[in-house]
């Protein structure tokens, strides 16, 4: 009797791995779900012709405004002051292109706290665990730590904005704060190490991405908490949905709290006046970007979010509509919504804050089919702990 | 069927079974408390979702290690049946009160254990091959009636073909849902990864997986097909917990489906056990009957029925439901519904004074851990406990006469995302009850 169940195991065993095997010659070619479904293939595309092209592309920018901020500390005059602006606009413009990579190296170090938490931190009347936290008290007291959460806001190119462009009334005004005023010495020094800190922290991360964090994100292809794409994508719809559609809109239009409150001076770039559409417009266009694999270096799509959800077919069972398709469309709706703002943000929310708050809707559609549409489809995990699925 | 409750089996598959699920549950605490998450699910959660009429049941702070380990103390006496009976009570009560903290963490096979360690307290377990019956020559029975062995195995029936019936659906016999979305992001497994790119895998595994359910119990209680059925689980369950974040549940039912072999092989298997710790021969052959009380008996039959009768309705309560079952997830839980829809949300809530006009749009990482925010985002009932707890919280900070407004949108097995709760409809002013919640939307599909 024993020996008979024995062998009913076995020849269901064999059975199962014979159906297998059969299977998958038969199948070879007419089951496949085709190309796409590799996420090595993915990774690799993203790191090699996204990531790593737009950090190299950030770094030129970057180069060049460390080289104009040193020209303007050794002679502050209106002209070095107006190539150091320049730079400022080109850096922080290029910027928006690799903040939604918050991953590895840069997530390990927290790039964008460095960078660009704004409305930035002017002065501040509370001096939190005997530390200055803005930016006249770090000018005045010489030796803060840039480094603590609280001084965050004091550094970046919203810190840069306020020195370049918001410290005097005019030009010449703020040309005197450096080179006239008693403390013109300090605030050089300020600016100088706010620019040191960014080109230090930028390049930390770059060069482990290129030193040995490449290879280990191309490799970790699974998508449980820690894998590359989980840690990716969930950076990437955290920077859509925090970081541009409430940084760059629902915070200064007052969508998310009692309208009629808007903050019009929360905008970024705020001193700058005209940039603020401006970054808006190429942060969005980095991600939609980012979302259809469009190389950085050639400028062709390839291996993506986009190619991996069309494999492996993520679309709405109900209509059969690609899930990507629908994801296209309400990107291609922002942007056209985004174009016709003031290039000041500012004035729109002080004239007409309602096509602020229609922006703002419109990325939310999107935030939403990004963080739970898109994951879902995935199958990208947020939790560590046992599932059962439901 | 008098004459049914007096027979009698040997004593053996019922203290196997009693080995085998203390040591995993010992083995379940030690996992959890290893890895953090006594702290990360009990301790440093801000708010917990109690179970509705469950509310009594409080996060204990610092003193929930304190739990655990009577849990796990617990599951050791159990395992080797010394005071087992208190064991047992002690068991099931803090096990469960663990389980009822916060339903965030609920899982079938957590429930599952909680009702066998509640059927176990009246089973006479400790009988044989017990430090029990070693110190007390009275209890100590080679024999016991074969209905308390059978309980466990019409339990454990119940369970799969509960699970089978639930896969009777559309989404997973005709879409292949939510094995589609699921297997494909396996791919990149070892040796068997490649099948996940095939179209046709996820139909096999969710056919493959609807007829094991159905058939397993059968199979295992049938003695030519019990060997091959027994490899069957093995399988089927060593290959759900490679593809799956499921824990401890795959080798719970390899140990617990032991309980269908014979007695012969139970007999075998504890004088083995009893040759390692070189134990007396007469230890595991005695011919002792155990008996019950002849009141104490037809009282726990009594209670046995009821307790059947009941595991019998609860999955189909969902009927007296209006509304899609997955979508509404009224009725749902209790259920054995297992890994069966793949659910996201997303819900973000808006707390406004009714005085004064004001609002605030709620940031959820002030109040939940992810997994909370997962949870509740998808499950009506919890988004209403949240949403009175918002009320009282800002009620607390000033706001007078609070509403909560939420803004929902849930996607449920590969469909594209639509709204799950009336955004109209103030949250604050809503009760809990078994009622239909008629502010969740229907689904048209």
């Amino acid at each position: 009797m024993k020996n008979t169940n024995l062998l009913t195991a076995k020849i269901l065993i064999l059975s199962v791995l014979i159906f297998f095997s059969c299977s998958k010659d038969k199948d070879d070619t007419g089951g496949n779900t085709g190309g796409g479904v590799d996420r090595s293939e993915m990774l690799t595309f993203i790191a090699d012709d996204i990531i790593l092209p737009s950090y190299a592309g950030f770094k030129i920018k970057m180069d060049e405004m460390v080289e104009k901020s040193n020209d303007f500390n050794a002679n502050p005059t209106s002209s070095t002051l107006s190539s150091f602006r320049q730079a400022w606009v080109d850096a922080y413009t290029e910027w928006q292109k690799i903040e939604l990579f918050d991953v590895g190296p840069a997530e390990k170090h927290t790039l964008r706290n460095f960078f660009n938490i704004y409305p930035t931190t002017i002065h501040t009347t509370a001096t939190i665990n005997g530390t200055n936290n803005g930016i006249i008290e770090n000018i005045a007291s010489g030796n803060e730590n840039l480094n603590l959460p609280i001084n965050y806001s004091a550094q970046g190119f919203p810190a840069l904005d306020y020195l370049l462009n918001g410290i005097g009334d005019s030009d010449d005004a703020i040309l005197a704060e450096y080179t006239t005023a008693p403390d013109a010495q300090a605030k050089l020094a300020y600016v100088k190490k706010v620019v040191d800190q960014m080109n230090f922290k930028f390049n930390q991360t770059y060069n482990e991405w290129t030193a040995g964090y490449r290879d280990q994100f191309v490799s970790k292809t699974s998508l449980d908490i820690y894998s590359s794409t989980s840690l990716l994508v969930n950076g990437f719809v955290l920077n859509y949905e925090r970081f541009i559609r409430s940084g760059k809109f629902a915070n200064p239009s007052g969508a998310m709290s009692s309208s009629p409150n808007a903050y019009p001076e929360d905008v970024e770039a705020f001193y700058k006046k005209d940039l603020s559409r401006t970054l808006a417009i190429t942060a969005h266009q980095a991600s939609v970007d980012f979302f259809n694999g469009k190389s950085v270096k050639t400028g062709i799509e390839g291996n993506s979010l986009k190619t991996y959800l069309n494999a492996i077919e993520a679309k709405d069972l109900k209509s059969g509509k690609p899930l990507v398709d629908t994801l296209n469309g309400q990107f291609k709706a922002i942007a056209g919504a985004m174009n016709t703002l003031n290039p000041s943000l500012e004035t729109e929310i002080r004239t007409n804050n309602q096509a602020m708050i229609d922006v703002y809707s419109k990325l939310q559609t999107a935030t939403r089919m990004l963080k739970v549409d898109m994951t879902s489809a995935m199958s990208i995990t947020i939790t560590y702990t046992d599932n059962d699925g439901d | 069927m008098k004459t049914y409750f007096e027979r009698t089996i040997s004593a053996a598959p019922l203290a196997v079974f009693r080995i085998g699920l203390g040591f995993m549950l010992l083995f379940g605490i030690i996992r959890f408390w290893s890895k953090g998450w006594i702290e990360d699910l009990y301790i440093n959660p801000k708010c917990y979702f109690p179970f509705y009429g469950f509310e009594f049941v409080v996060p204990l702070g610092n003193y929930t290690y304190i739990l655990f380990a009577v849990c796990g103390i617990s599951a050791l006496l159990f395992a080797l049946g010394l005071c087992y009976r208190l064991a047992s009570i002690s068991l099931f009560l803090s096990f469960t009160y663990i389980e009822l903290i916060d339903k965030s963490t609920y899982l079938n096979h957590y429930y599952f254990i909680s009702m066998i360690c509640l059927l176990m307290i009246f089973l006479p377990a400790h009988a044989f091959f017990s430090i029990d019956a070693k110190l007390n020559k009275n209890l100590h029975s080679g024999y016991v009636p074969a209905w308390t062995v059978d309980s466990i195995k019409v339990f454990v029936s119940m369970l799969y073909i509960f699970a089978a019936i639930a896969k009777i659906n559309s989404d997973w016999l005709l879409h292949a849902q939510p094995l589609k979305i699921w297997l494909i992001a396996r791919n990149d497994m070892p040796v068997i990864g490649f099948l996940f790119n095939y179209k046709w895998t996820p139909y096999l595994f969710s056919w493959f997986g609807f007829l094991y359910d159905l058939t397993i119990p059968f199979f295992l209680w049938n003695k030519k097909t019990r060997l091959g059925a027994y490899a069957a689980v093995i399988v089927f369950h060593v290959f759900t917990s490679l593809l799956f974040p499921i824990g401890m549940f795959p080798y719970i039912m390899i140990v617990t489906a032991l309980i269908f072999f014979s007695e012969d092989f139970h007999l075998i298997l504890l004088s083995q056990l009893n040759k390692l710790f070189k134990g007396q021969k007469e230890f595991i052959s005695t011919s002792n009957n155990y008996a019950f009380k002849h009141l104490n008996q037809n009282i726990i039959i009594i209670l046995f029925s009821l307790f059947f009768f009941i595991q019998l309705l609860l999955p189909f309560r969902y009927l007296l439901y209006p509304g899609q079952l997955f979508w509404t997830e009224e009725g749902f839980r209790f259920s054995w519904r297992v890994m069966l829809i793949e659910k996201a949300g997303y819900a973000e809530f808006k707390v406004r004074d009714a005085v004064s006009g004001k609002w605030v749009i709620v940031n959820n990482n002030e109040f939940l851990t992810k997994l909370q925010e997962k949870m509740m985002a998808t499950q009506p009932d919890m988004i209403l406990q949240y949403a009175h707890l918002l009320r009282d919280h800002y009620a607390k900070k000033g706001f007078e006469k609070p509403q909560v407004f939420v803004d929902s949108y849930v996607t449920l097995n590969g469909r594209l995302g639509r709204v799950l709760v009336d955004p109209n409809t103030d949250l604050a002013a809503q009760v809990e009850s078994f009622n239909h919640k008629s502010w969740i939307l229907s689904y048209n599909d």
